[in-house]
């Protein structure tokens, strides 16, 4: 076809033209195997990777398809080493199988003696396998089971999984109907998962093991629900902090036949241990003399799933706990596989293949989550602050620009502009959300707040009784406040692009009213808070949220 | 026996000798004396092989099989050499093939059927096509079908040879057979240990054939199959990548030319530095230096410490349009005797072989770049790999293989500079491998392969799709004002089909400094986007420069300060001092335009005081702009004497040697030798002049010596004596091997052996 809407180029990138009267099929065809890695306006950059081409053998997709998709949607010739790689890439997934042997137990098989022998004579399998069994056969140690994975992928020779898993203690678990009120004054009402959920739980049903990528506010917890739902057993489910633990624990307990005696929450104020359990990553991670002293958390019951929220996230000593947990189901759940540390290929070998992903904006456009208007205000530092900034220690440079006076009469104004709407103010420097807090008169929730204090002002937030908070980074994963519609960032961690995703994800819950959703970023002009704005946003830049650059001053006239 | 392979030779006419030196030039240099002395010389070992060395497996299938066949040197007709080869329908192609042997006087005929030379044998081993010993036919032998179990296995072991089988030990049943097989006549004892199996046997085993299979054609890899649009768009793509790696590697070249190496060439650090400015590997780097300097575009300057540096040929270069600029390379590429595959590598001395450096010139690499070219060529729209183009060579000269590395190195060449796309022979490649090369250096871009490559680019794109993540995207081939544009004012992040580039703060400051306002970059990228340029664009490019507009930094030569306004007062208007070229720069600071020490000379002429300051009042160096030279590209030294016998060298040649020629067919006896005066039995005196004209030559010498130990007859030699002194003798060859000749006095009765090395000529005598 030589006018298709894809341009593929030598480096594995992938161009789309969006206005192309094909593009939506040419985006559907490559999805599975190509990672969206811009859509900006006009043309969108899609990348072939290792993983992503795994990711797409192991959802059962085979070389030719691609290569056909490929040449199908090009306008111009593809150019054959890529083709071929493609072809090499993909023929090196499923070469090595893990599987039970009926008498070796688990057993690492090849199809091609010289690739195990291969792997076998690495140094990074050394001490993971048994004995040789025969030329294409080698025992594997079942505690060995999620480290040889990792070294495998590490080969370039990844295995599947197909060892099966164990069953767990059955507990029956079914999504109800009706929602059942959580807190005084909800009320009971209809509800089904949406198409996309349950897309995903069956994605990740059938590929056993596997991460769910869901834009934030598109309702992971109920890919979560839907996943126990299937398993019927008992759940393990890990997630960030306590706040997010208790908001896993209230939609569970709405959209499920769980009840409260059901759900354990485990984290540094409770440890409670019941057939479904949450734990916070921290607690996990806590070492006493060098011992991780929650780990019989792992093997406290006969666990059927465990459910890793925002999987980006997962700290290093849970990636290595995993990998002796590679016997249960596991369901990873995140909105991005964008890792700052660049571990993505661990979430590949150790929690499974992505297994469902949705674009943003398709979500967006099928109303599931609000629309949003991302707005950068500019603010020009007066000469003196100016001359303090040129002349400050390059490691006091970020706070300095960051927490830059003129920046509360600007956070001031915005929130005179949405006299309706539910603002959230987030940064990252105590002192000056405290300043903040005080000049809009309205709460404060950081880090020393307590659990239950978080709590209410949450829930007087979210019933409509304040309508202003202050937040710090404790805010930044898994707060469910559907009714914010304006965010604030005054200041962020320097350059971090999924802080950037989850700060606008906060107010791109579906709102009743339809209304779009507001995120302002106030940046000072001419600093590093500049730069830092600017690689912060490029996430979400890349994935089609333009930013609108204001000046601070305009915000004066436009009042 | 009719005639000889010498009488043959001298009965040849004009236009047979001018074909047959055209075919083996080696024997017109150095010039023979006369026409015997060319037919020993065309029969001898080290022409043979030369000879040899040049020909296609099938011909030397025919000459084997021929040799094979031809009993002691009898004449064999083509047909049967066919049926021979298992191949009985070819016996025209066979024909012509022995034609063109006869033409290279490797067979020769007379009336029926043709014969092998003499010599042939030797260079073709002992056991042409794997077959034994030739024997006289009165031998009797057993029928090979009635044999003892057993010895089949035996004769079916040796049939296809090699024909030489080792005695198994006593006592065991198949050294019983073999003795069998002897006593049958089927097997020959060559010596104790050994037994060999004769070559009538040898052929009656393999039903009268000498080749298991005919080898007349070259071989045709299957190769993978390549669509034309596929090869053509990938070497489009290449092309460009190359022509643009050589105007980066010429402008990087002008800034900071790279010094050479005390034995020439580039050094490692330069080459790693060039490696990384192209954004490229080492490999490639050393390619496109090595392209550039065989295209003429840069070139040792000549100076101490010499530089690298572009030549003036690159301005015009720089002039074309991207397929003239290809056209231009891939010339220079078709005729250049480098090897920058063999960068990185080590010589016999360990040290690393450098790009631009002598050592990596090589005559042979233009013949074998063509012949490269020829096999693909042959196979349109089939990519092939190393192996398979070197299959296919191996068969076009069996006896010379080219080595493996330099046709890989060739193929990689060939598809970076785009004459291939995808592995196999483009567009472009084609009309390279079409056209002629040329020996001049180049110095203009050729029209035809300009269009060749013109036809493929893909259309030229003047927009660009700017977006709110600060990227753009050329949905094809930037016409070169965009190109420009972009190469300004953004960075590439992708390139191939189309180009993606990226805006940074960097990036437009680089634009801003070529001389841009903020406002006119906006305007030329609004002009060149089919879309309202993104505010995230137009911020950044506003901020940008108004941030460099805040610093600013000039040159002046030198510069006049003052704590007083009031004393600088008036002299930037003053239109005495307007030579000066002063610029107020503040109301206390003025620059200027001359050094230091004029400015004071000046401004005291005027009445003005004035300090010098500085540490040594010195003004700040020049810039140093490199001046380009005026350089041919490599000094293209002649090829070598063999390789030049032009057609009119041959012509007089051939002229000369039949006009000797005659005068000695006119010989009474018939068949007299140069040496005309001689007459049997009587040893002429030598005199200064006529030792000119024996075969002093010694190849020829050694060539006259075999022949006249196959022809058994005497000849006179001349040899340095133990004194010192030239003795002339007359022998009768008897032995020749290992420098050693061995020689029957027949006057004396004695036999001697001579160092060969001390024989000064010979001459034939009959």
């Amino acid at each position: 076809m030589p006018d298709g809407p894809l341009i593929v180029q030598s480096d594995k990138s992938i161009l789309l033209e969006v206005e192309h009267p094909q593009s939506g099929d040419a985006r559907r065809a490559i999805a599975p195997f190509a990672e969206l890695e811009r859509a900006p306006e006009h043309v969108h950059t899609y990348r072939l990777t290792n993983l992503g081409l795994w990711n797409a053998r192991a959802a059962g997709h085979d070389a030719e398809q691609v290569v056909d998709t490929l040449m199908a949607y090009s306008r111009y010739p593809v150019p054959h080493a890529l083709l071929i790689d493609v072809a090499e890439t993909m023929g090196r997934y499923g070469r090595l199988t893990l599987a039970a042997h009926p008498t070796h137990g688990l057993v690492l098989e090849s199809t091609d003696a010289a690739v195990l022998a291969e792997v076998l004579k690495s140094k990074r399998t050394k001490g993971l396998v048994g004995d040789r069994i025969d030329d294409t056969t080698v025992a594997v140690h079942p505690s060995e089971r999620g480290n040889l994975k990792q070294a495998l992928v590490k080969l370039g020779w990844p295995a599947e999984d197909l060892a099966g898993y164990v069953d767990g203690e059955k507990h029956p678990i079914t999504l109800s109907p009706t929602t059942k009120p959580v807190h005084p004054g909800e009320e009971a009402s209809d509800w089904e998962p949406r198409p996309y959920q349950a897309q995903a739980v069956d994605g990740f049903w059938h590929g056993g093991s596997g991460v769910v990528v869901l834009p934030c506010g598109a309702g992971k917890t109920i890919v979560g629900a839907g996943a126990m739902a299937k398993s019927g057993t008992t759940t393990l489910i890990l997630v960030t902090n306590t706040v997010s633990a208790r908001q896993w624990r209230d939609e569970l307990i709405r959209r499920t036949s769980l009840t409260e005696d059901e759900i354990g929450e485990y984290s540094g104020a409770r440890k409670e241990i019941k057939p479904v359990t949450i734990a916070t990553y921290q607690v996990l991670t806590t070492r006493r003399k060098g011992v991780y002293t929650h780990l019989e958390l792992l093997d406290a019951r006969d666990w059927g799933l465990v459910v890793y929220d925002e999987v980006h996230l997962l700290p290093a000593p849970i990636f290595r706990m995993t990998a002796d947990l590679q016997a249960r189901r596991r369901l990873g759940l995140t909105a991005t596989l964008v890792r700052e540390d660049g571990r993505e290929d661990e979430v590949f070998s150790l929690i499974g293949p992505k297994r469902y992903d949705a674009p943003w904006k398709d979500i967006e456009a099928q109303g599931y989550i609000a629309p949003a208007d991302c707005v950068e205000v500019r603010l020009t530092l007066p000469e003196h602050e100016r001359m303090v900034y040129a002349t400050a220690e390059p490691e006091d440079k970020y706070r300095l620009a960051a927490c830059a006076p003129g920046k509360n009469r600007v956070v001031e104004r915005l929130v005179a502009q949405h006299p309706d709407d539910q603002v959230l103010v987030i940064g990252q420097y105590i002192d000056q959300l405290t300043e903040l807090a005080e000049h809009l008169d309205a709460p404060l929730i950081t880090g020393a707040t307590t659990v239950r204090e978080r709590q209410k002002l949450f829930g007087a937030f979210r019933s409509g009784e304040i309508s202003r908070l202050v937040v710090s980074k404790v805010a930044n994963f898994s707060i469910d406040l559907p009714e914010a519609s304006v965010a604030i960032q005054v200041s962020g961690s320097f350059g971090s692009r999924q802080e950037e995703a989850q700060r606008l994800g906060r107010v791109m819950r579906p709102k009743q009213d339809g209304r779009t959703a507001h995120f302002y970023a106030v940046v000072a002009r001419d600093t590093v808070d500049q730069d830092f704005a600017a690689h912060r946003q490029r996430f979400l830049a890349e994935q089609g949220y333009a930013y609108r650059i204001v000046d601070a001053e305009e915000l004066d006239g436009a009042k | 026996m009719a005639g000889s392979y010498t009488e043959w030779v001298r009965t040849r006419t004009e236009d047979e000798l001018l074909a047959l030196l055209a075919a083996r030039p080696d024997l017109g240099t150095p010039a023979p004396s006369t026409l015997r002395s060319l037919a020993a010389r065309a029969a001898s070992r080290t022409s043979l092989d030369r000879a040899l060395g040049h020909l296609d497996a099938g011909t030397l299938q025919v000459l084997e099989a021929l040799l094979a066949l031809s009993h002691d040197g009898d004449p064999v007709d083509a047909d049967r050499v066919a049926a021979a080869l298992g191949a009985p329908e070819a016996g025209a192609a066979v024909g012509r093939v022995l034609d063109t042997a006869r033409t290279a006087a490797l067979v020769w005929d007379e009336g029926q059927g043709v014969r092998p030379a003499p010599g042939l044998d030797e260079v073709l081993g002992p056991y042409p096509a794997g077959l034994g010993p030739a024997r006289d036919a009165a031998v009797p032998t057993a029928s090979p079908d009635d044999l003892p179990p057993g010895a089949r296995p035996i004769l079916d072991a040796l049939a296809w040879g090699p024909p030489v089988g080792v005695v198994p030990p006593p006592g065991t049943a198949p050294r019983q057979a073999v003795d069998e097989l002897v006593e049958a006549g089927l097997l020959v004892r060559s010596d104790a240990r050994h037994v060999l199996l004769p070559r009538d046997v040898g052929l009656a085993l393999r039903g009268g054939r000498t080749h298991r299979a005919p080898d007349l054609a070259p071989p045709r890899p299957t190769g993978r199959e390549v669509p034309r649009a596929g090869a053509d768009a990938e070497s489009a793509v290449a092309a460009l990548e190359t022509v643009r790696q050589v105007a980066r590697l010429i402008t990087a070249w002008d800034d900071g030319p790279p010094s050479v190496l005390r034995a020439g060439g580039l050094g490692v650090r330069d080459l790693r530095r060039t490696a990384a400015l192209l954004e490229t590997e080492e490999a490639t780097a050393a390619f496109v230096v090595e392209l550039a300097a065989s295209a003429g575009l840069v070139s040792d300057d000549g100076e101490a410490p010499a530089s690298y540096v572009p030549t003036t040929k690159a301005d015009v270069w720089e002039e074309t349009d991207d397929a003239g600029r290809w056209a231009w390379l891939a010339a220079a590429w078709r005729t250049s005797r480098r090897t920058p595959w063999q960068v990185g590598s080590r010589d016999e001395k360990g040290a690393l072989r450098a790009p631009l450096s002598p050592e990596l010139h090589r005559p042979w690499v233009p013949r074998l770049r063509a012949q490269v070219l020829d096999v693909l060529a042959a196979q349109p729209g089939t990519a092939l790999d190393a192996d398979d183009v070197l299959a296919v060579l191996r068969w076009h000269s069996p006896r010379t293989v080219p080595p493996e590395a330099a046709l890989a190195g060739l193929l990689r060449e060939a598809s970076l500079l785009g004459v291939t796309g995808a592995g196999a022979l483009s567009s472009p490649g084609h009309a390279l491998a079409a056209s002629s090369p040329s020996t001049e250096p180049v110095a203009a871009p050729d029209a035809d392969l300009a269009r060749a490559l013109r036809a493929v680019l893909p259309a030229e794109v003047d927009e660009v799709l700017l977006q709110g993540d600060l990227t753009g995207i050329v949905p094809g081939r930037p016409s070169p004002a965009l190109a420009r544009l972009l190469d300004q004012a953004a960075d590439v992040e992708s390139r191939g089909a189309a180009t993606t580039v990226r805006f940074s703060t960097t990036s437009v400051t680089r634009a801003l400094d070529h001389g841009r306002s903020g406002a006119e970059l906006l305007a030329e990228l609004s002009a060149r986007s089919p879309v309202p340029v993104p505010q995230a664009l137009e911020y950044l490019v506003k901020d940008t420069a108004r941030r460099h507009e805040a610093v600013r930094v000039g040159s002046a030569t030198s510069y006049v300060r003052s704590a007083d306004p009031t004393a600088l007062a008036g002299l930037v208007e003053d239109p005495r001092l307007a030579g000066l070229g002063l610029v107020r720069l503040a109301p206390t600071v003025l620059a200027a335009a001359v050094p230091a020490a004029e400015l004071h000379d000046v401004l005291r002429d005027r009445g003005l005081l004035s300090g010098l300051e500085g540490p040594d009042g010195r003004p700040l160096g020049p810039v140093r702009r490199t001046v380009r030279l005026e350089r041919a590209a490599w000094s293209r030294r002649p090829a070598a004497a063999v390789r030049d016998t032009t057609a009119e060298a041959r012509t007089a040649l051939v002229a000369r040697l039949r006009g000797t020629a005659p005068s000695a067919d006119a010989a009474p006896d018939g068949g007299t030798p140069a040496r005309v005066s001689a007459s049997p039995g009587e040893v002429p005196s030598s005199t200064g002049a006529a030792v000119g004209q024996g075969a002093n030559q010694p190849g020829d010498a050694l060539a006259l010596l075999h022949d006249a130990l196959r022809e058994g007859r005497t000849v006179l030699i001349e040899m340095v004596g133990g004194s010192g002194t030239l003795v002339r003798r007359e022998l009768k060859p008897m032995r020749l091997d290992g420098g050693r000749l061995r020689a029957l006095d027949p006057q004396r009765e004695a036999e001697l052996t001579i160092a060969v090395h001390r024989i000064a000529s010979v001459e034939p005598l009959d």
